[in-house]
């Protein structure tokens, strides 16, 4: 079986594995990496769920002949754990050096000797052997028919991403000159880190549109754009490139026949479209994706289980349930982003103000934890329009809300932002995954701690939680 | 009848809370009416014995479970009409009902359940 194979972990579960393998000992450590399997695209992700440590000397330590290895007790629990809850199981220990590693024809023969009976125990499941060394990474997987494929990358998704490969990334590719300037600020390697990106934008309205242009002119080498809708005359203030053309507004302006307005928006543009050619104006080079639905929805959420990062512009709270079940359960990193005006409902006088960026996902806040997918508004959302109007307390959503560039723009520049710096690696001086909430009004910044729930279903440890599930439980996605 | 997990799961937990009560559920957009019957209101309602029914979203648990909707012809046995969160003259899927409307604050994905607000909501009523 060929195709592209990534493990990837949060930087909590990083830091706990570094320490474990490399303590400073200069012995040979090792561990067990329990993790979700997902496939898509001819990619297969191992995400991590869980890192189980054997206790030195006792589930860990030199065999017959001198071979360090796990005890068989210490296997076959783990294993089990393994086959019950539908996860890869990968053997991990280290070697010394830094930059390189490789398994030994020692690793290779013990493989050999036990993996074919885990197989069995796993019954359909992933094995697979890893070696780490301080800053490279190197594994074979085992497939159930016991062929075998090297893994292609550890990915560690930090407050910085790292990459672990089995050696240097020697493949030679040179940023194109265009990007020099912004490539000072992250060197020729960054921006080729970002050419080799695939990244979604959900929802492609005001704030998605200016994603899409920022990302397009950074150097992103494959967007996704996902949006439903199309663009109306209410819509060109916002989003950036789009023209009277799209929306058709001749035909579909106030005071036209009911079916000439029905002409015309049958004839605008599509949200994606405009964001397409936003994209690729802005770099030739950039490969964009274009989905027309809805990231509720299983058929489109179920693309974006290997993307690198996701940047939510949606403005239902289903898409907030979906992509925070995407980022956990795929170890994708993301951010939510929005700008907001409130109003008096009495005389329309303003209250307040504000952009907002929210990282989450797997070594960031939870959307749910942090009572951003309110369950009473969830419901409001399931109900249909007839019901709605008959629980008349229910808010008319039809009633449209102030909604203005500038303030977009805060919110989509500083997540963007957020997602260069952390896939560059440039440094945060005062940490990241916070969020920041910037008030025009009061010209202040603020920024809040998420919180993260022992017991959330969604980002917690408990069992049964769909932190690094993979493919081996559903998204909470609608099946239309 | 083709909804998620977890509403069965919840319709499972709702027969065995109300072991005495005919549960019926009825797939609506992925989600799914549930009717509970009879359950009792107490002396306070009139009559004190009638129907709980309630709509469970396709994105439960996460989502909140209300409004409930009482049988139609229930009544405040004092007379004077009904309470804050009572509405008469509502309807659940073209049903005639009674409507009770507790929205929960503090829903919490991983630990309330449909089961538990209907006996929470029940318990606010026969307090009243």
């Amino acid at each position: 079986m060929i195709g592209d194979y990534e493990l990837r972990l949060t930087g909590d579960q990083w830091d706990g594995l570094y320490e474990h393998l490399f303590p400073g000992d200069g012995d040979e450590h090792g561990a067990v990496v329990l993790a979700g399997i997902s496939r898509s695209s001819g990619k297969t992700r191992l995400v991590a769920r869980e890192i189980v440590y054997p206790e030195d000397g006792i589930d860990y330590g030199p065999g017959p002949g001198g071979v360090w290895r796990l005890g068989a007790s210490f296997v076959a629990t783990v294993s089990d754990r393994a086959a019950d809850e539908g996860l890869a199981y990968i053997a991990v220990h280290c070697h010394g050096g830094t930059t390189s590693v490789g398994l030994s024809r020692q690793d290779r023969r013990s493989q050999e000797r036990t993996y074919p009976a885990l197989l069995d125990i796993l019954d359909g499941q992933l094995v697979g052997g890893a070696v780490f060394a301080t800053g490279a990474a190197a594994a074979d997987i085992w497939m159930p028919d016991r062929t075998r494929v090297p893994l292609d990358r550890v990915v560690v998704t930090g407050p910085n991403r790292l990459v672990l490969t089995p050696a240097p990334d020697r493949d030679g590719a040179t940023a194109d000159g265009r990007f020099g300037r912004q490539a000072l600020l992250y060197g020729e390697r960054g921006q080729n880190i970002l050419a080799g990106l695939t990244v979604a934008v959900i929802g492609c309205g005001g704030i998605g549109s200016l994603l899409v242009e920022l990302l397009a002119r950074l150097g992103v080498g494959h967007i996704i754009v996902i949006d439903n809708d199309i663009v109306e005359a209410t819509n060109l203030p916002r989003i950036t490139g789009s023209t009277r053309l799209d929306a058709m507004e001749w035909l579909t302006r106030a005071g036209r026949p009911a079916w000439i307005q029905a002409v015309g928006r049958s004839l605008s543009r599509r949200k994606i479209d405009v964001a397409a050619r936003i994209a690729k104006r802005a770099n030739p080079r950039c490969k964009v994706t274009r989905i027309s639905g809805d990231v509720a929805s299983q058929a489109v959420a179920g693309k974006l289980t290997s993307v690198d990062y996701l940047f939510l512009a949606a403005d239902t709270y289903r898409a907030r349930l979906v992509v925070n079940a995407l980022a956990f359960q795929y170890g994708i990193p993301g951010v939510q982003l929005g700008a907001k005006v409130r109003t008096r409902t009495n005389d329309g006088s303003i209250i307040d103000v504000y952009s907002v960026v929210r990282p989450f996902g797997p070594t960031d806040g939870c959307l749910l934890c942090n009572g951003l997918i309110p369950a009473d508004k969830l419901n409001d959302e399931a109900l249909a329009d007839r019901q709605r109007q008959a629980q008349k307390y229910v808010e008319d959503t039809e009633v449209a809300a102030p909604s203005v560039i500038t303030l977009n723009a805060i919110a989509a520049s500083h997540a963007v932002d957020e997602f260069m710096f952390h896939v560059t690696g440039l440094p945060r001086s005062d940490g990241t995954g916070h969020y920041v909430t910037y008030r025009t009004m009061e010209s202040t910044v603020e920024r809040t701690e998420p919180v993260r729930e022992a017991t959330c279903p969604e980002c917690g440890d408990v069992k049964g939680s769909r932190r690094g599930r993979g493919d081996s439980v559903a998204l909470p996605a609608t099946n239309s | 009848m083709t909804v998620t997990p977890a509403i069965t799961d919840a319709i499972e937990e709702i027969k065995a809370t109300f072991p005495d009560s005919t549960v019926t559920a009825k797939e609506d957009s992925g989600g799914a009416w549930v009717t509970v019957d009879p359950v009792e209101l107490g002396p306070k309602w009139a009559p004190e014995s009638t129907t709980l029914t309630f709509h469970l979203a396709d994105t439960y648990p996460y989502a909140d479970v209300y409004p409930h909707f009482l049988g139609a012809d229930v009544v405040r046995t004092e007379g004077g009409g009904y309470i804050e969160a009572v509405t008469p003259n509502a309807s659940w899927d073209q049903h005639p009902a009674v409507q009770v409307s507790r929205r929960s604050n503090k829903w919490n994905a991983a630990r309330d359940t449909a089961a538990i607000k209907a006996l929470r909501v029940l318990d606010w009523l026969r307090a009243q």
